[in-house]
């Protein structure tokens, strides 16, 4: 188990020596027990800092966020790095996004906190064991090595771990940032699921089964776009879905508009929406790293993790390609082998 | 107009410039028959055609896409097919995962001498097609 204290005080060390501009973490949030992002610029505020099977978030967006924000007031990027508390998954996204040259290793303090075999809850899950929205209105949350246990003022829970985990943390084989400034707690494993079980088992529906299946999911989506602003993989100014670089003023001619490429509608449609989404996907493939955020974000849940899955696997069993797992290897689609499969091309 | 009676598919073709395109060419002047029913797009390399070109014909109601370059070591920017191969590897399975009849995607690899085996894969394609029947999976609806 990870002593909070020895996380806090090194936040606030940090801060204090002046080595970091700033540490991203979590504090217990305003709802009920679970935690929510918090940026500590103040090293007395480094006492609010949590860890726990609450901490769901990929805080690896709010380094994004902050790359968008200087970039906005046209400042070089500041000397000081930027602290940030991460989970193995989150680490691999930091990897994904220094490998895409997003920003640098130096720009970055990781303060690696291993899952070690807690892995984070599921807000979902959590709901129908407690009821409603009970999950919400819970005090605390402690894992005490099998079971989580769970309190309000209504009573107690006592959850075996797999009931509320997760999906992906059950099937998680790195619970550990392996890059990192400083981590906190051991590398340890507790595989409870069998990677990509939810994807083998959906595979096995037929062609026409799994078009009912998208078709029906494409068309209950809102396009919120939540699953894009929640992604810190999805951090382009310009979005293929949505151009902001094209304004339309009071001189912009009818056929200056008429012209202007539009790959993909904004009404959700479902066949605009699937052209979303398919896209998103093709974009992320190699470099999600399945922290699920996407699917945990989308007020109609659609199963994004499936299709994000689906080409994590790919590159995996066909390309041996592991997102984020080193700064330095080229990216999936910017490298190929020799012997790349071949067996669909005439 | 009225509809044609006997159903045509239409194929978007993106052929790279210096083999595909070439290939389609000799397949011309070669007098070869095969049937018309290919859409051919010009682009500078197999590896320029982003994912999106191929979900947007579709979008646009494609009834197949065909993304054809040069031969594995022909290209004529050395690498750019070896892209290509694994970036719509990755469309291709993309595609048949969401449940897209497998056969509405293809590609192919011909060199500028090859005017035959264009006109053998066109003339493939369109036979795969056609007892499928139009693609409505990822044509555009409007609202």
């Amino acid at each position: 188990m990870i002593d909070i204290q020895d996380l806090r005080t090194r936040a606030r060390d940090l801060l204090v020596a002046g080595e970091v501009r700033a540490v991203i973490g979590y504090r217990r949030g305003s709802r009920g027990m679970l935690a929510e992002p918090v940026v500590i610029t103040d090293p007395s505020e480094a006492a609010s800092l949590v860890w726990d099977p609450t901490c769901f978030h990929n805080l690896a967006l709010y380094l994004v966020a902050d790359r968008k924000r200087l970039a906005r007031r046209q400042s070089s990027p500041p000397e000081k790095p930027i602290a940030i508390v991460v989970k193995g998954c989150d680490a691999r996204a930091i990897v994904v996004l220094m490998q895409e040259n997003y920003f640098q290793r130096e720009d970055v303090y990781i303060l690696g906190v291993s899952c070690e075999t807690t892995g984070v809850v599921d807000e979902g899950k959590l709901s129908r064991h407690v009821g409603g929205s009970k999950a919400k209105t819970l005090d605390s949350a402690v894992f005490d090595g099998d079971d989580f246990l769970f309190s309000s003022a209504e009573g107690e829970w006592r959850l075996a771990a797999r009931e509320v985990m997760a999906d992906r943390c059950l099937e998680c084989q790195n619970p550990f940032p392996k890059v990192n400034n400083q981590v906190f707690g051991e590398e340890k494993v507790r595989q409870l699921g069998v990677p990509f079980a939810a994807l083998a088992r959906f595979e096995q529906r037929g062609s026409p089964e799994r078009w009912g299946f998208w078709q029906h999911q494409f068309e209950r989506c809102i396009r919120c776009f939540a699953c894009r602003s929640v992604c810190p993989m999805c951090y382009c100014d310009e979005c293929v879905v949505d151009s902001i670089a094209f304004v339309a003023t009071p001189d912009t001619t009818a056929e200056e508009k008429a012209n202007r490429i539009r790959w993909i509608e904004r009404s959700a449609v479902q066949s605009e929406n699937m052209g979303y989404h398919l896209t998103r996907a093709l974009h992320l493939a190699g470099r999600c790293i399945d922290c699920g955020e996407c699917e945990r974000v989308c007020p109609v849940h659609i199963p994004l993790r499936l299709l994000n899955n689906k080409l994590e696997r790919e590159a995996r069993e066909k390309f041996g390609y592991e997102p984020g797992a080193s700064i330095s290897v080229p990216s999936l689609v910017s490298s190929f082998r020799d012997d790349d499969p071949q067996d669909f091309i005439r | 107009m009225s509809e044609p009676l006997v159903y045509e598919p239409k194929i978007v073709a993106f052929l790279c410039k210096w083999c595909s395109s070439a290939g389609s060419d000799l397949a011309g002047v070669s007098r070869i028959q095969y049937p018309a029913n290919a859409t051919p797009i010009t682009v500078m390399c197999s590896g320029a055609v982003s994912p999106q070109y191929i979900l947007s014909a579709f979008n646009k109601g494609a009834d197949g896409v065909l993304v054809s370059g040069c031969h594995i070591g022909d290209c004529h920017y050395i690498e750019g097919n070896y892209f290509a191969r694994r970036k719509l590897h990755l469309v291709n399975e993309l595609l048949q995962f969401i449940g897209v009849e497998p056969q509405r995607f293809r590609m192919s690899w011909v060199s500028a001498a090859e005017g035959a085996k264009f006109a053998k894969v066109i003339k493939d394609f369109v036979e795969d097609l056609k007892p499928l029947g139009p693609q409505d999976k990822l044509k555009a609806q409007r609202p």
